[in-house]
């Protein structure tokens, strides 16, 4: 998980399309709609044509295949359950309740492959208390910090032997790596939010790449927003409930 | 299991709609109990949650599945419940982010992972007049661990009984006692028993370690017990 999270990380941040120059904002509101109909529509139709939106968007911001195929499987498998649990042998009931996590997924994975994390969390800070927003940025900031060290201590771990007898020691040891890793991590977090402190900061972390300018890029999105919510009522309407 | 990886589209609206507005009731209060934390808080916070999301990451083959642990427990001690279910509130909404979860369950899930997290001090704090710290980490960590996953079965069923095509069907109602009967027992809770007995021991060795180095991070058993620290955050 830790290497998709970096791996996304350096999409979101790298990419160079055009749903990349897209606003914060209008990217939210659009993957919002596409989540409510993903959740709340009934019609078979209606969901496959937003899966292929939302393919259709993970494909044109050059998202790579892998990612996409890990975005669309893995809620899909944690669905399973609950689909074998609906199923009376309508299939196409089972086919409503596997698209609706794909569509999620892959909305999700458009959204942080395109949106840089402070341009993100900008939007989502703002409305939330400022020791959410700040903790929100940090710990994401701090997962990156510490995943180096963390993959350092591992390998330390099963070179030195830490890996190996009884499992009660081998799980006190991890115990102890982790103890390392949470002091580390809290020094680091401390300096950081120190330094954010001293230069200014206000408790709102602000978007680098300014979160609600709305640009030529922002068309698209308004386009693709109002195609998802234009096929849903055209299909066959929204189900609210 | 104290962390719900369901995802989008699958639980019954009622449900995690009444999730997402709870959720919004309890980070509430808890942001305004915490209203007066320094940095050094927001720092704590801010790394234990990261670390949470890095050992949500290390796959632990429990035969053929792989368990996820969450560090629920040891959070909630070090932090205590207000800053445990902010904490859960975080690392909740950036798995949700990374399509580990759903945007819709985000409100469940943190009050699950936050739940166990937030009996976890109190806990602590009784147990550790008797016990050395690591040893009431440990069992702090095993019932707070027991209390998110009781939340989670209790989750589940909740939404089988509420989804509109289960309710009054026998081959459901059959499974789901075949479920309670059979599975739950044979397999289910030996595979929580062992997840449960994995947290500990890791509570266990982090307790160890933050008593030997610093103590002031582990909270201070009330009047001043016999393992009571300087401070904390």
């Amino acid at each position: 998980m830790i290497n998709t999270f970096a791996q996304i990380d350096y999409l979101a941040s790298a990419g160079n399309t055009s749903w990349h120059r897209a606003s914060a904002v209008s990217k939210l509101a659009l993957v919002l709609a596409l989540v409510g109909v993903a959740v709340f529509s009934p019609s078979w139709l209606v969901l496959l044509v937003t899966l292929a939106t939302a393919l259709a968007l993970c494909g044109t911001a050059r998202m790579p295949p892998v990612l996409v195929a890990a975005a669309a499987s893995t809620p899909v498998l944690f669905a399973f359950i609950f689909v074998v649990a609906h199923f009376k042998g309508d299939l196409t009931e089972a086919l409503v309740l596997g698209m609706r996590p794909i569509i999620a997924g892959l909305s999700a994975l458009w959204l942080v492959g395109t949106t840089p994390y402070p341009d993100l969390f900008a939007p989502l800070s703002r409305i939330m208390p400022r020791a959410l927003g700040d903790g929100l940025f940090l710990t994401y900031r701090a997962v990156f910090a510490l995943l180096a060290r963390v993959e350092r201590l591992w390998k330390a771990l099963l070179l030195r032997g830490g890996l190996s007898g009884p499992p009660t020691r081998r799980a006190q040891l991890a115990g102890e790596a982790v103890g390392t890793v949470v002091l580390s991590g809290f020094d680091r977090s401390h300096r950081l939010y120190q330094v954010m402190l001293l230069r200014g900061h206000s408790g709102r972390v602000c978007g680098c790449r300014h979160w609600l300018e709305l640009g030529p890029a922002d068309a698209r999105v308004a386009a693709v927003l109002a195609w998802v919510l234009g096929a849903a009522f055209l299909f066959a309407g929204v189900r609210l409930g | 299991m104290s962390h719900l990886h369901i995802p989008d589209g699958v639980l019954p609206p009622v449900l995690w709609i009444a999730g997402l507005v709870l959720m919004v009731v309890v980070l509430f209060f808890a942001t305004r109990a915490d209203a007066h934390a320094g940095p050094r808080a927001v720092a704590l916070r801010s790394a234990l949650g990261a670390i949470m999301l890095v050992v949500m990451a290390i796959p632990v083959p429990i035969t053929a599945f792989d368990y996820c642990m969450t560090l629920a427990g040891p959070v909630g001690v070090l932090l205590g419940a207000a800053g445990a279910l902010q904490v859960s509130f975080v690392v909740t909404l950036i798995l949700a982010l990374m399509g580990q979860g759903g945007f819709t369950v985000i409100g469940l899930n943190t009050l699950v992972l936050g739940a166990g997290a937030a009996i976890a001090r109190p806990l602590y704090r009784a147990m550790v007049r008797v016990l050395r710290p690591a040893g009431a980490m440990a069992a702090a960590t095993a019932i707070s661990q027991l209390f998110s996953s009781v939340l989670w079965i209790a989750l589940l069923w909740l939404s089988v009984r509420l989804s509109p095509s289960i309710l009054g069907e026998h081959e459901v109602a059959h499974a789901m006692r075949w479920l309670q009967g059979g599975v739950l027992v044979t397999v289910l809770l030996p595979l929580l028993a062992l997840a449960v007995g994995l947290e500990s021991l890791l509570g266990y060795g982090l307790a160890g370690f933050l008593e030997r180095v610093r103590p002031d991070l582990l909270p201070a058993a009330p009047g001043g017990g016999r393992r009571s620290a300087e401070a904390t955050p």
